[in-house]
Parts: structure tokens; C-alpha cells; sequence
């Protein structure tokens, strides 16, 4: 994902070390123009399309690289170490907005987290010519916080389930878990796109 | 819940297969590389301020200094008296050449501005 970026020249490393003993600013923005494309494409994803909270979200993530970096023990790739930042971060955010809606949610709210509920609603997307992706976009939608970001990370991040684990902060079966039940639910809400559905 | 037990519900999940196609198919549609934008601009100016010593801590280590300087030259009256006659005779009293002095300065000059570079070489 970032291949467009610059080559880099100097290692993530060497830069994160000039940020940690000199309070390097310049080696920090060049670490935040490697790595932005990849933390806000993540967040896009994590956050179902929502460009705008995706990119606060995302400055939020490498502020807080930044005031951690002292941290980072190098037990993984800066990148993988972003993206736990950023989920931790989305997640924070999601948590409060679940607080939030548990004084006003209606009933309405609730059959769009069933399963059934978004099924039928794709049918007559399909039905309207909405296009796979922006199906897909919403089927990720239906997913629990955990499914969803278990998926983004295995499949979006192209991370194995060791690093989705470390990312997520859970054991490797747990991912494993998620990641199945998160495409088992995929499958039902995108029954409409099957190989058998669509010949 | 084990790995096996993974393994044991994807094998009896024989359609699986087309969601891995397109969740792989959409993380690749999805790979373009997001032009920067002035993200990273904004995302230096949330950064917390740099380290800056507050204005009047200079003055008050100059104090602090002159402070045990003058404790010093009380309580070692004899050795300030000798450090004071040495520095005397070592510069005041003695005649310094035109060369000599015009050395001095030049070897200060090359000092400081060797010192203004190392320290601004990180801008």
C-alpha cells in the first residue's frame, strides 16, 4: 500500500531513534508521511467509509505514536505497531459512541444490528443496482467492533494472525474466531453475491 | 476456543472460499495510496511544544552561580586570592604579541562557529 510512497531512504528505526533522543520533529514527519496512507486506509475501513472520522481518528493515532515512541521495544514493525494505536484508538471511539446510544436507542437501531435486518435490506440494494462494494461496505457495518476489526486487519492489513493478535491485543485463537465468525456473517447479509446467487 | 476448532468449523464451511475472494478482492481495490493532503502538516501542529526552558531559568542559574562563586571566594578566602593573582599574571600582566592576540582571536572565532554548527545541525 505504501509502495507509492517515498523510498526509504533512512529506516524507520534510525528515524524513531532521532525522535526519541533529539525530539527530532523532521525525522517524525517523515515517519507520519511513510506511514499515513496505510493508518488512514485502515481506519476507512474500520470506521465502514467514514472518511472524516478515519482522518481525525488517524491524527489522533500518530499523535499518540508520537508521545509513546519511547515505548516502542521494536518487537514488531512500526506499521503493525500503528495500526494498534489506530485500533485502540477506533475502538475508544466506538465504545463511547455505543455509550452514548444506550440512553436513546429505539427499536428501530436494534433491528439494524440483527442479522436478519440487514439481509433483507441488501436484497433490495441488490435489487436497485448498488454496486458489490458499497454492499460489502455495509455488510462490514453489521459486524461486531471485534469482527470487523479481526477481518480489516487479516485481510485489508494483509497481517497474519500474529500480528492481527498483537495488533488486537487478544490471543491468536480469539482472532481466529472473529475472523470466521465475522465472514460467516458476511456470507448471510451477502448471500445475494454467492457464486451460486449470481450464475 | 482452539485453533483446531477453527480449522474443524472452516472445513465443514465449504463456501467459504468466495468471501475470502472478495474481502481480498476489495482489500486490493482498496490499496491505492492515499495522497498526503496536508495530513501530516496538521498532524505536526497537534504535536505537544517542544521542551522549551521557561524564560526565567537562565537568569536564575547565572544567580545560582554567582551565588556559589561568592560562597566560595568567603569560605577559601586564600585560594580565591591565589586564583585571582595567577589569572592576573597570566593575563593582564603579561605582554601578549600582535600575533599572539590576533591567534586567540582567530582560534575563538573557529570555536564558536564550529559550536553554532554542531548544535544547529539538525535544522
Amino acid at each position: 500500500m505504501a509502495a507509492k510512497a517515498a523510498a526509504p531512504d533512512v529506516p524507520d528505526a534510525q528515524l524513531i531513534a532521532r525522535c526519541i533522543v533529539g525530539d527530532d520533529r523532521h525525522a517524525f514527519t517523515e515517519l507520519v508521511k511513510r506511514h499515513q496512507s496505510a493508518v488512514r486506509a485502515c481506519l476507512r475501513k474500520l470506521t465502514a467509509g467514514n472518511h472524516a472520522l478515519a482522518d481525525d481518528l488517524a491524527q489522533d493515532t500518530f499523535v499518540l505514536a508520537w508521545r509513546n515512541l519511547k515505548s516502542f521495544r521494536q518487537e514488531a514493525r512500526f506499521s503493525t505497531w500503528l495500526y494498534r494505536i489506530a485500533t485502540n484508538c477506533w475502538l475508544a471511539h466506538a465504545r463511547k459512541r455505543h455509550e452514548e446510544l444506550l440512553g436513546d436507542r429505539d427499536d428501530s437501531v436494534a433491528e439494524d444490528d440483527g442479522d436478519g435486518g440487514g439481509e433483507s435490506s441488501f436484497g433490495g440494494d441488490h435489487a436497485a443496482g448498488t454496486t458489490m462494494k458499497i454492499d460489502l461496505e455495509r455488510a462490514m457495518a453489521l459486524l461486531s467492533d471485534a469482527e470487523r476489526a479481526a477481518i480489516v486487519q487479516c485481510y485489508h492489513n494483509d497481517l497474519s494472525h500474529e500480528e492481527a493478535a498483537y495488533v488486537l491485543g487478544c490471543p491468536v485463537g480469539t482472532v481466529k474466531t472473529h475472523v470466521l465468525r465475522g465472514k460467516q456473517k458476511l456470507k448471510r447479509a451477502l448471500a445475494a453475491w454467492a457464486p451460486s446467487a449470481s450464475t | 476456543m482452539t485453533t483446531s476448532t477453527n480449522i474443524d468449523m472452516q472445513a465443514r464451511d465449504p463456501s467459504a472460499d468466495w468471501i475470502d475472494d472478495l474481502l481480498l478482492r476489495d482489500a486490493h481495490d482498496h490499496a491505492d495510496y492515499i495522497s498526503d493532503g496536508g495530513f501530516t502538516a496538521r498532524v505536526i501542529e497537534q504535536l505537544p511544544p517542544a521542551g522549551v526552558l521557561p524564560a526565567w531559568r537562565r537568569p536564575f542559574v547565572m544567580l545560582l552561580w554567582a551565588v556559589a562563586g561568592v560562597l566560595l571566594a568567603v569560605s577559601l578566602p586564600g585560594l580565591a586570592y591565589d586564583v585571582a593573582r595567577t589569572a592576573y599574571t597570566l593575563l593582564a600582566a603579561r605582554p601578549f604579541s600582535l600575533s599572539t592576540l590576533g591567534f586567540m582571536v582567530v582560534a575563538i572565532g573557529v570555536a564558536t562557529w564550529t559550536a553554532a554548527a554542531v548544535a544547529l545541525r539538525r535544522d
